[in-house]
């Protein structure tokens, strides 16, 4: 009797999600946006110098000022796939690679390989940011599953992610914050540095100078999964966030015995499961949430993947927001960055680069 | 037509200062009558006297042609004066058929006649209430449904109706309209008093402007338009400054997420319905009645639960909190000011400085036993002053208030409480024009001050005029969210119907 009711009061919470309303309200901007040439499946956006650098796969690619209407250059082959990318001041690139490390490539650090932080194997770099030309902040993601497995990390609700300051020249790591819920994303705000916390669904803010940060909650209750994280002209920052949260997957991650199931037994692209991109088959769970009719998605319809930036201010919180809907073409959008006036986003999901005018005005801060 | 009711110079004074002053009015079978005025004006006094409830101090009503004085409402109703209050006057714990066949009982009463009775008395006047629901149940629009129909069963020659289309949709208020003309097909006479002023210019024969206790016009209805019953009312023109929106104004920036509502639900009422508000805003939300708007704003503060199972959740400055009771609520920085203030917002009969100081009780931690007199006249007096709280005297008691006034008690009440987030529900209803500004200042005001502010309205000039956003309900669920360039009467109504 008493498992009965302690199994009733368990499930008597809702599972719920917060609504994209206010500054997070829906709009097609992201669909709006024109497209610049790209590679398949972009990510990790740096803007070094004057050219745009992203990652697609193991490669570097390049888009230059100068002919951005030109398709982009290759840079580099790396030897797994870029799953982080930062660019120093100077110039320098820290590359992660998926289950390798962090490989740095120019600077005075160049080839260097970083493959284990304080005796644990780098498998898994989400984000990283230079403080300077000798300091590197790198998060990872997790201990158990590596950057391209993040839907079982988070159907596990793995909390195993941490955040290292490393030191290159002497190769010293310190642990800054450990026990992270899939830390996705990092920017310099500072003395501190922030960090977004995917299956948390929010931002926090550390001290790494503190023997022992505690971190600071700064933005949460996200409707979505929130990733990379880059520094805004005129303070602040961008937020990518790559996929949506939804009732439906918030029900499934509590029911822990059917969600091992489905792991275990169910192909990849069916669990019901956030996603870069959905509805590319028709086997797929929530179709739409069946508001799909005839044939045609409705924008509001229940989704696994979605497209979303966020404009955040120096205090990090949301001040603009930019949407690819339900039945828009730009989901999962993984980074995003300024260059050359304009708000550059990487839509992986549909394997775009897409671009919007920069906003007007800026919200003044110290963040960078 | 013939004079069925004539006024003449009548004066009503309580201790002393007068409500109503000398005046004079002809009313007459087959005509609809309005009576405008700002709140204070002695409208409802003046009404009052016709019905019985308040006795002349000086001055004669004739009836007929006969001087008549009515020691009670009872008498007024028998001799063919009936009046439909403001505030409905039924038993909650009746039904709706007891309630209307209330003082007719027989000897012996067979509940189901009764029911089929009222059924068909309903269904004749195009009212859809159930006849054996509970009165305690039903809505402010169906209450004043079965009030009015009561008025309409007693076959009465005057029938006084206070603010009748205040709680109503716009197709009851059409339903009402038909039942005005039907009546007064009948020759009955109807006295009509409302503060939205578009209805008495659509449905009255004749208006009178009553102002500060004294009357000031009385012409035919063809004879005014808006601006020219406004300047009487209130000597000046206040239309553009309470409704004329700007449309290019610029919302007030968002601040942080003070309130986060997801996924709640609350019986049939509220359905699965999210929705945000923000520091520093007003958030207006529209809806018709039954859209749950209001069942929403109470579950936040704690006056009604929601579902024990799976009833969504409710986070405060990020923190998720479930109230059973107001108080945590208001301690924790939620102020509702109520629809329906004589029921949920004040206590009549204390007086303003003890309305107010019950609000800083509720919210006070620790020695709320130890109640300081001169703390309390402080308290009030300096919110008297800060929301011009108009009154007799500083003890007078909240009964003897205006209506716009008895508002001002009930948001002072809510304001002593230092919240972190006001909910307005209907805060102009019942309200004159002049109170209505100085209400839409002082939530104006709030907002400014970095306070959220959520404005629940039934009238859509209101919300239009006043959000900064708008979100839209709709069968128990926010449906639509609109900023404020882009929101029009029509697109928002369209959302609230479709």
């Amino acid at each position: 009797m008493s498992g009965l009711l302690g199994h009733l009061w368990s499930r008597r919470q809702a599972a719920t999600v917060p609504s994209m309303d206010g500054v997070l309200r829906p709009n097609d901007a992201l669909d709006r946006a024109r497209t610049l040439p790209a590679a398949p499946e972009p990510d990790n956006l740096v803007p070094l110098g004057p050219d745009l650098v992203f990652s697609s796969g193991a490669d570097l690619f390049r888009l230059t000022a100068a002919s951005p209407h030109e398709g982009p250059t290759h840079v580099r082959h790396l030897e797994a796939a870029v799953t982080a990318l930062a660019a120093s001041p100077g110039g320098a690139l820290a590359a992660g690679l998926d289950g390798r490390g962090v490989r740095i490539i120019g600077g005075p650090h160049d080839g260097t390989l970083l493959d284990g932080f304080g005796g644990r194997a780098v498998r898994c770099p989400t984000a990283a940011a230079f403080l300077d030309e000798d300091v590197l902040y790198v998060c990872l993601g997790s201990t158990h599953n590596g950057a391209g497995d993040w839907q079982r990390d988070l159907m596990e609700m793995r909390a195993t992610g941490s955040v290292w300051r490393i030191d290159l020249r002497s190769k010293a790591a310190r642990c800054v914050a450990d026990g992270l819920a899939f830390p996705n994303g990092v920017l310099i705000d500072g003395r501190k540095i922030a960090v977004s916390e995917s299956w948390s669904h929010r931002i926090l803010r550390l001290d790494p100078d503190a023997a022992r940060a505690r971190p600071e909650v700064v933005l949460d209750d996200l409707p979505g999964y929130p990733g990379r994280l880059a520094p805004a002209a005129g303070g602040g920052a961008w937020l990518a966030i790559f996929a949506p949260r939804s009732q439906l997957i918030e029900f499934v991650l509590r029911e822990r015995a059917y969600c091992a199931r489905m792991l275990r037994e169910i192909p990849r692209q069916m669990w019901i499961a956030p996603t870069l991109r959905s509805g590319a088959s028709f086997k797929e769970p929530m179709q739409g949430g069946a508001v799909k009719v005839h044939g045609i998605f409705k924008p509001w319809a229940p989704t696994r993947s979605y497209g979303l930036a966020v404009r955040l201010d120096a205090e990090l919180a949301p001040v603009a927001s930019f949407h690819s809907r339900a039945d828009g073409r730009r989901h999962g959008i993984v980074s995003v960055c300024e260059w050359g006036g304009e708000i550059v986003c990487a839509s992986r999901g549909d394997g775009v680069l897409c671009a919007l005018p920069a906003p007007s005005s800026s919200p003044q801060g110290k963040a960078r | 037509m013939t004079a069925l009711l004539d006024v003449r110079n009548v004066t009503k004074e309580y201790r002393g200062v007068s409500a109503v002053s000398d005046v004079s009015l002809t009313l007459e079978a087959g005509c609809v009558h309005a009576i405008l005025g700002e709140n204070g004006a002695g409208k409802s006094t003046l009404t009052k006297m016709m019905a019985g409830a308040v006795t002349p101090t000086r001055g004669e009503i004739l009836l007929d042609g006969r001087p008549i004085t009515f020691s009670s409402p009872g008498e007024a109703l028998r001799n063919g004066i009936a009046m439909v209050f403001q505030e409905t006057s039924l038993v909650p714990s009746l039904t709706v058929a007891q309630n209307l066949f209330l003082g007719d009982e027989k000897v012996f009463n067979r509940l189901r006649g009764l029911y089929i009775a009222a059924q068909q008395f309903l269904q004749s006047l195009n009212f859809p209430v159930d006849p054996a629901a509970n009165v305690s149940t039903l809505g402010a629009a169906q209450r004043q449904m079965v009030e009015i129909a009561r008025a309409v069963r007693k076959n009465a020659r005057l029938i006084i109706f206070d603010e009748p289309t205040a709680t109503l949709t716009p197709e009851e208020k059409h339903h009402f309209f038909e039942l005005v003309g039907r009546l007064r097909a009948r020759g009955v006479a109807i006295v009509f008093i409302s503060h939205a002023l578009e209805e008495a210019l659509l449905i009255s024969d004749r208006i009178t402007v009553l102002r500060d206790g004294q009357h000031v016009v009385t012409d035919d209805t063809a004879n005014f338009d808006r601006d020219k019953i406004i300047r009487s009312m209130v000597g000046r023109t206040l239309s553009d400054q309470l409704y004329n929106r700007d449309t290019q104004r610029p919302a007030r920036a968002y601040g942080r997420k003070v309130l986060s509502v997801q996924n709640l639900s609350m019986g049939r009422m509220v359905r699965n319905t999210s929705f945000s508000v923000y520091a520093g805003q007003i958030t207006g939300v529209f809806g018709l009645i039954g859209s749950g708007r209001t069942e929403s704003a109470k579950v936040v503060a704690g006056v009604l639960k929601r579902n024990f199972f799976h009833g969504g959740i409710v986070r405060l400055l990020g923190k998720a909190v479930r109230y059973r009771t107001p108080r945590p609520a208001v301690r924790a920085g939620i102020a509702y000011v109520t629809e329906d203030r004589k029921v949920e917002g004040i206590f009549e009969t204390m007086s303003i400085a003890e309305s107010i100081h019950i609000g800083a009780l509720a919210a006070s931690r620790g020695r709320s036993w130890l109640i300081s007199r001169r703390e309390m006249r402080a308290l009030a007096a300096r919110w008297t002053k800060t929301l011009s709280i108009r009154s007799i005297n500083a003890n007078a008691r909240v009964l003897e208030l205006s209506g716009g006034n008895q508002q001002k008690v009930v948001i002072a009440k809510a304001l002593v409480q230092d919240p972190r987030i006001v909910i307005f529900d209907e805060p102009t209803r019942g309200v004159d024009v002049g109170a209505i500004a100085e209400i839409h200042q002082i939530i104006n005001d709030l907002a400014d001050q970095g306070l959220a502010v959520v404005v629940i309205s039934s009238y859509l000039p209101e919300v239009l005029n006043l959000s900064d956003r708008i979100l839209v309900a709709r069968q128990g669920r926010i449906v639509e969210e609109f900023a404020v360039g882009e929101a029009t009467e029509e697109k928002v109504m369209y959302a609230a119907v479709h």
